[in-house]
């Protein structure tokens, strides 16, 4: 593959999945196998372009695509660079994995195409959010996504969905709203929307105050897409009202391209860091890590526990990335990669309970594993992930961020992050013991087992659980975290790394 | 990476291993028999087997970070392994001795975080943290709860008796009986021993923990009225001693405590095993219910005999020996200016009488007194269990004998002295092979005398109590259980008994307490209503403001 060849995949991120949303929605409807199909290889496609692009970057670096030709700072610039591929597997993986799960569990669902149409077009603003180098085509792309999502979580059109998704909608409006706000006095302070000639312009001038404004819309506005406490109220009813494979995107990695994502790259590449924003990240971190388990483990409505420990997870995450030493980002991203995978699982492992059984109660269910050992053993394994119990991959990132955190003398920190730990382990002990362990109810005694498509879908994915750890082993993390971690800690480089790529 | 840095082969882990490896045997063979019509074996033996080579692979481990994976993993095995048992509270037996133990390990994690921090370094050996610092101090404390949790020590004891009441019996001789406690015990020792120096203070402290060990669990082991729920009680009160022994800080104490974690394994996976025997015959391990079985199962009465004679600290088994060692060790202490020490030995010397009287209690309830009607009426009368369940039960009852016998030639010249590598001075000696012999002797002379008694052929028949014969007034009969319930009645110790029964000191219901309350508040505060939370977000970003912008 040249260099040229390299280039040309970066376009295919959004435009794979955004004509697969195109062609389904006007083609769907006459021909009933063609959404499984276009939107399983649309979303294969797109994997597969990010596997690329892994050994793209480690071959060529950083690359600039310029849109249309028009060179940026004019034009608008896509860059692919360590973060940028790394969310981009994330995301496709979780998102290949979703499809092919979709294509049992949607089937009692009505109109399957709408589904794919707003899916793959969710898909789309992701991988733009991930890939572009400007700030406003980023604010495009995250609506594109917000809007798909707001869409999906209503998709059941029951009442209480309904209701989640009018709230979703209203709130993600007015964080979207600050995000523009920020966005627009940026541009009125810098007079240039691209990323990289921003942060070389506020690298040159001296800091201002309307920085900090920004900072604090964005912290707010992205925050708000994170999930950060005290701006998660949305996700406990968004995320378990949407079908399970869009509670599986949503935790999974919506979150984490629309928020973190985001809010690391202007933070550290855009604005470049400060002592004040890291510890107003570690601190929200640290608080959503533990309000966020506190909530869930009281919880009885299956998908609302796992709902609140993506907001504890989503916590360590913040933790590890806010600290900014380069053990606390490889922890930070680690886990962001970790949880993107066992918490779509879990939401799928929920998807096929209710497939099966209707109910998302856990008091309702009882010795499931009997009736569903393959879904109770991908749970099994993805609670213990969660859990950060050797030897699954959550553990590994767990470890890195509690040493990180150490390292750093944040004693504090650590201790609400192994408390943190302990009571994410009793809540899904709490959901096995009630969902899968125990004696069989007697209604339970029909269910049929799984459907493959979706074994297929949980085993894959519980695969990864199991070796994810792997990938700190040096060999791999270089290909692939360090590429990401070298991108954040030596954040203030960007500018200079993305204009010498135009060139 | 080479494998000397992740692997170390030292006397202590390989004397360790060896057991482990004796007790797996030991557990394989009796679940043949035990388990033999339950579901999933495949899954059962495979967990047991993966059992065995992680606790190898944890012992040899000499890099903290590839110790605490398979550590941790233990964990889950511990808790898929109670899942086999099909009582009514099994599931929740098994989420609770997992949290305790997962708990304890996550906070293991932020030990070896800190070790790193202070040394730069996972290795184990080579390691010698003075305990001077906060850090030091922090690191080994929360090291040591891992040790504590998963060897059943307090306070991360309570999971140890509910285990014991709920899990199949193999499981329980197998883990928190005798593989837990070799590698909790392990992990103290090589914290103790190896990675930290200890200091005066820490070694009160452990002594402490040791003391209150022995005599609360023994307090409450007296009370009980399950089988297994009782031996699980003296499981925790058993580790007091080893706790008690590593804390005395000197060589004799030491060996004392390691030698006595061997010999608790031994008699009490004899326990177990042998109260399992009566579980699998009788259907039942509640003492109520239970009574006169010595006639029906002699090998499984000896072997019980044996082991509880042996956990009682009756000479010359081996319980007495190790006993002995930690009784000396704790004197030795008192050179060196402590003088608490008169507090330990009293605390030690008065949980194992109490530990004798609750055996007594024990055997009367299960192989003595009268039969209840109930398992004496059964269809199919009660008969000994086959030789895949008493061959391992004889197996440990006759290590109890051999290590106490021939206690300086057997288990202390081959495994526990090379363990501690330090000369061993006893300040009294026990001469066991003499002392045997005597104490044989008497017994001999008892069994002629009682023989020459029955000579002159005195009339025997049935126990009547007014004119009636026990057998045929149910309320009559004595079960034992009932033995010591008056002590429950005594001032402060009725108070204490009543928080107990109330979980006041299970850190497990504590904590769940503490946690759902705070729960409840924070449900409270997510009422759904949207202005609500819109208005958090604004407060949220006005706060941010004052924060950057003041």
């Amino acid at each position: 593959m040249t260099q040229t060849t390299a280039l040309n995949i970066i376009p295919l991120f959004v435009v794979i999945p955004l004509t697969g949303s195109f062609l389904i929605s006007i083609l769907g409807r006459r021909f009933k196998a063609l959404p499984d199909l276009l939107g399983f290889f649309a979303t294969l496609g797109s994997l597969l372009a990010a596997i690329a692009a892994v050994w793209a970057i480690n071959s060529y670096g950083t690359l600039v695509y310029s849109v249309g030709a028009w060179k940026a700072p004019i034009g608008i610039a896509m860059v692919l660079d360590g973060l940028s591929v790394f969310m981009l597997v994330v995301v496709n993986l979780i998102a290949s994995a979703v499809c092919v799960f979709s294509i049992n569990y949607m089937e009692h669902y009505t109109s399957k195409w709408k589904f794919y149409t707003l899916f793959l077009l969710m898909v789309a603003g992701m991988n733009g959010v991930v890939i572009t180098g400007d700030i406003f085509n980023l604010f495009v792309f995250l609506e594109i996504a917000s809007v798909a999502s707001y869409a999906l979580v209503a998709f059941g059109t029951e009442k209480h969905e309904l209701e989640a998704a009018f709230k979703y909608a209203v709130m993600g409006t007015v964080a979207s709203l600050f995000i523009l706000l920020g966005i627009v006095f940026l541009y009125s302070f810098t007079s240039t929307l691209n990323m990289a000639d921003m942060a070389s312009v506020l690298a040159g001038g001296k800091s201002a105050n309307i920085i900090l404004m920004v900072s604090v819309l964005f912290l707010m506005g992205f925050g708000f897409k994170s999930a950060l406490v005290p701006f998660h109220a949305w996700l406990p009813d968004a995320h378990p009202s949407a079908p399970a494979p869009i509670s599986a995107m949503l935790s999974g990695v919506l979150i984490k391209s629309l928020g973190i994502y985001a809010l690391i790259r202007i933070f550290y590449n855009i604005f470049g860091i400060t002592a004040e924003i890291s510890s107003i990240l570690m601190f929200l971190g640290a608080l959503s890590m533990v309000i966020g388990v506190f909530l869930a483990i009281g919880q009885w409505d299956l998908k609302r526990l796992l709902a609140y420990h993506s907001i504890s997870q989503i916590g360590y995450v913040i933790l590890g990335l806010g600290l900014g030493t380069p053990l606390g980002i490889l922890g930070g991203l680690f886990h962001l990669f970790n949880h993107s995978v066992f918490k779509s699982l879990l939401f799928l492992n929920s998807g096929a309970i209710e497939y099966e059984t209707g109910t998302r109660q856990l008091k309702e269910m009882g010795g499931l594993i009997h009736k569903m050992p393959v879904t109770g053993t991908t749970n099994l394994i993805a609670s213990m992930a969660i859990a950060g119990i050797p030897p699954f991959n959550g553990f590994f990132s767990k470890l890195i961020i509690i040493i990180a955190v150490v390292q750093a003398q944040r004693y504090g920190y650590a201790f609400w992050a192994v408390l943190a730990s302990v009571l994410t382990l009793a809540s899904f002990l709490k959901v096995m013991k009630y969902a899968f362990f125990g004696e069989l109810k007697k209604k339970w005694e029909k269910i049929q087992g799984v459907p493959a498509f979706m074994k297929i879908s949980m085993i894959s994915l519980a695969i990864i659980c199991v070796i994810g750890g792997v990938l700190i082993i040096p060999t791999a993390r270089e290909m692939f975290l360090d590429r990401a971690v070298d991108v954040i800690s030596n954040g203030s480089n960007y500018a200079s790394v993305v204009l010498k790529a135009i060139m | 990476m080479t494998i000397d840095q992740l692997f170390r082969f030292d006397n202590l882990s390989i004397f360790v291993s060896i057991f482990i490896v004796f007790f797996s045997v030991i557990t394989i063979i009796y679940s043949l028999g035990f388990m033999r019509k339950e579901k999933r074996l495949i899954s059962y033996y495979l967990y047991l087997i993966l059992t065995l080579l992680v606790s190898m692979a944890a012992v040899f481990a000499n890099n903290l970070i590839l110790f605490v994976i398979f550590w941790g993993f233990l964990g889950l095995l511990l808790y898929l392994l109670i899942g086999f048992g099909d009582k009514k509270r099994t599931q929740a037996t098994a989420k609770k001795a997992f949290i305790i133990i997962g708990g304890t390990d996550a906070f293991m994690l932020f030990g070896i975080a800190l070790i790193w921090v202070m040394t730069g370094t996972f290795k184990m050996d080579g390691l010698n943290i003075a305990l001077n610092s906060k850090a030091a101090i922090l690191a080994y404390l929360c090291l040591a709860a891992g040790a504590f949790a998963k060897a059943g020590a307090m306070p991360f004891h309570t999971w140890v008796p509910d285990t014991a009441e709920d899990a199949p019996t193999p499981v329980t001789a197998f883990l928190p009986a005798s593989l837990d406690k070799l590698l909790g015990i392990y992990f103290l020792a090589r914290i103790s021993l190896y990675i930290f120096k200890m200091n005066f203070a820490m070694n009160t402290f452990l002594m402490v923990i040791g003391s209150v060990s022995i005599v609360a669990a023994v307090m409450m082991a007296l009370v009980q009225h399950d089988l297994k729920r009782l031996l699980g009680y003296h499981a925790v009160s058993q580790v007091g001693y080893m706790v008690l022994g590593i804390g005395t800080g000197n060589p004799i104490g030491i060996a004392g405590g390691l030698f006595h974690m061997l010999n608790n394994a031994i008699y009490k996976s004899g326990l177990f095993l042998s109260g399992g025997a009566v579980e699998k015959r009788t259907g039942t391990t509640n003492l109520d219910k239970l009574g006169g079985l010595a006639k029906m199962m002699p090998i499984t009465f000896i072997a019980f005999l044996i082991a509880s004679l042996a956990i009682s600290g009756v000479p010359p088994f081996n319980g007495f020996a190790s006993k002995w060692m930690i009784y000396q060790g704790i004197i030795e202490t008192a050179k060196n200016g402590n003088h608490l020490w008169f507090i330990w030995l009293v605390a030690a010397m008065f949980g194992s009488a109490l530990t004798l009287a609750s055996f007594m209690k024990l055997i009367h309830a299960v192989f003595l007194g009268q039969p209840f009607d109930e398992v004496r009426s059964a269809q199919n009368p009660i008969r000994e269990v086959g030789p895949t369940m008493w061959i391992p039960m004889v197996t440990l009852a006759g290590l109890c004998v051999l290590f106490g016998v021939l206690v300086y030639r057997v288990p202390l010249k081959m495994f526990i002295l090379p363990a501690i590598g330090e000369p061993v001075s006893f300040i009294g000696s026990w001469w066991a092979a003499p002392a045997t012999i005597l104490l044989v002797a008497g017994i001999i002379i008892g069994i002629i005398i009682y023989l020459l008694g029955k000579a002159v052929k005195p009339r025997e028949t049935e126990i009547f109590v007014g004119g009636e014969r026990v057998s045929d007034v149910p309320e009559m009969r004595l079960s034992g259980t009932e033995f010591y319930n008056t002590i429950q009645e005594i001032g402060i110790l009725k108070f204490i008994y009543e928080l107990a029964n109330k979980k006041f000191f299970d850190i497990y219901e504590v904590g769940s307490k503490l946690t759902f309350g705070f729960n409840g508040f924070l449900r409270y505060l997510h009422n759904g209503v949207l202005p609500t939370y819109l208005a958090w977000c604004l407060l949220g970003m006005m706060v941010l403001f004052f924060i950057l912008l003041r």
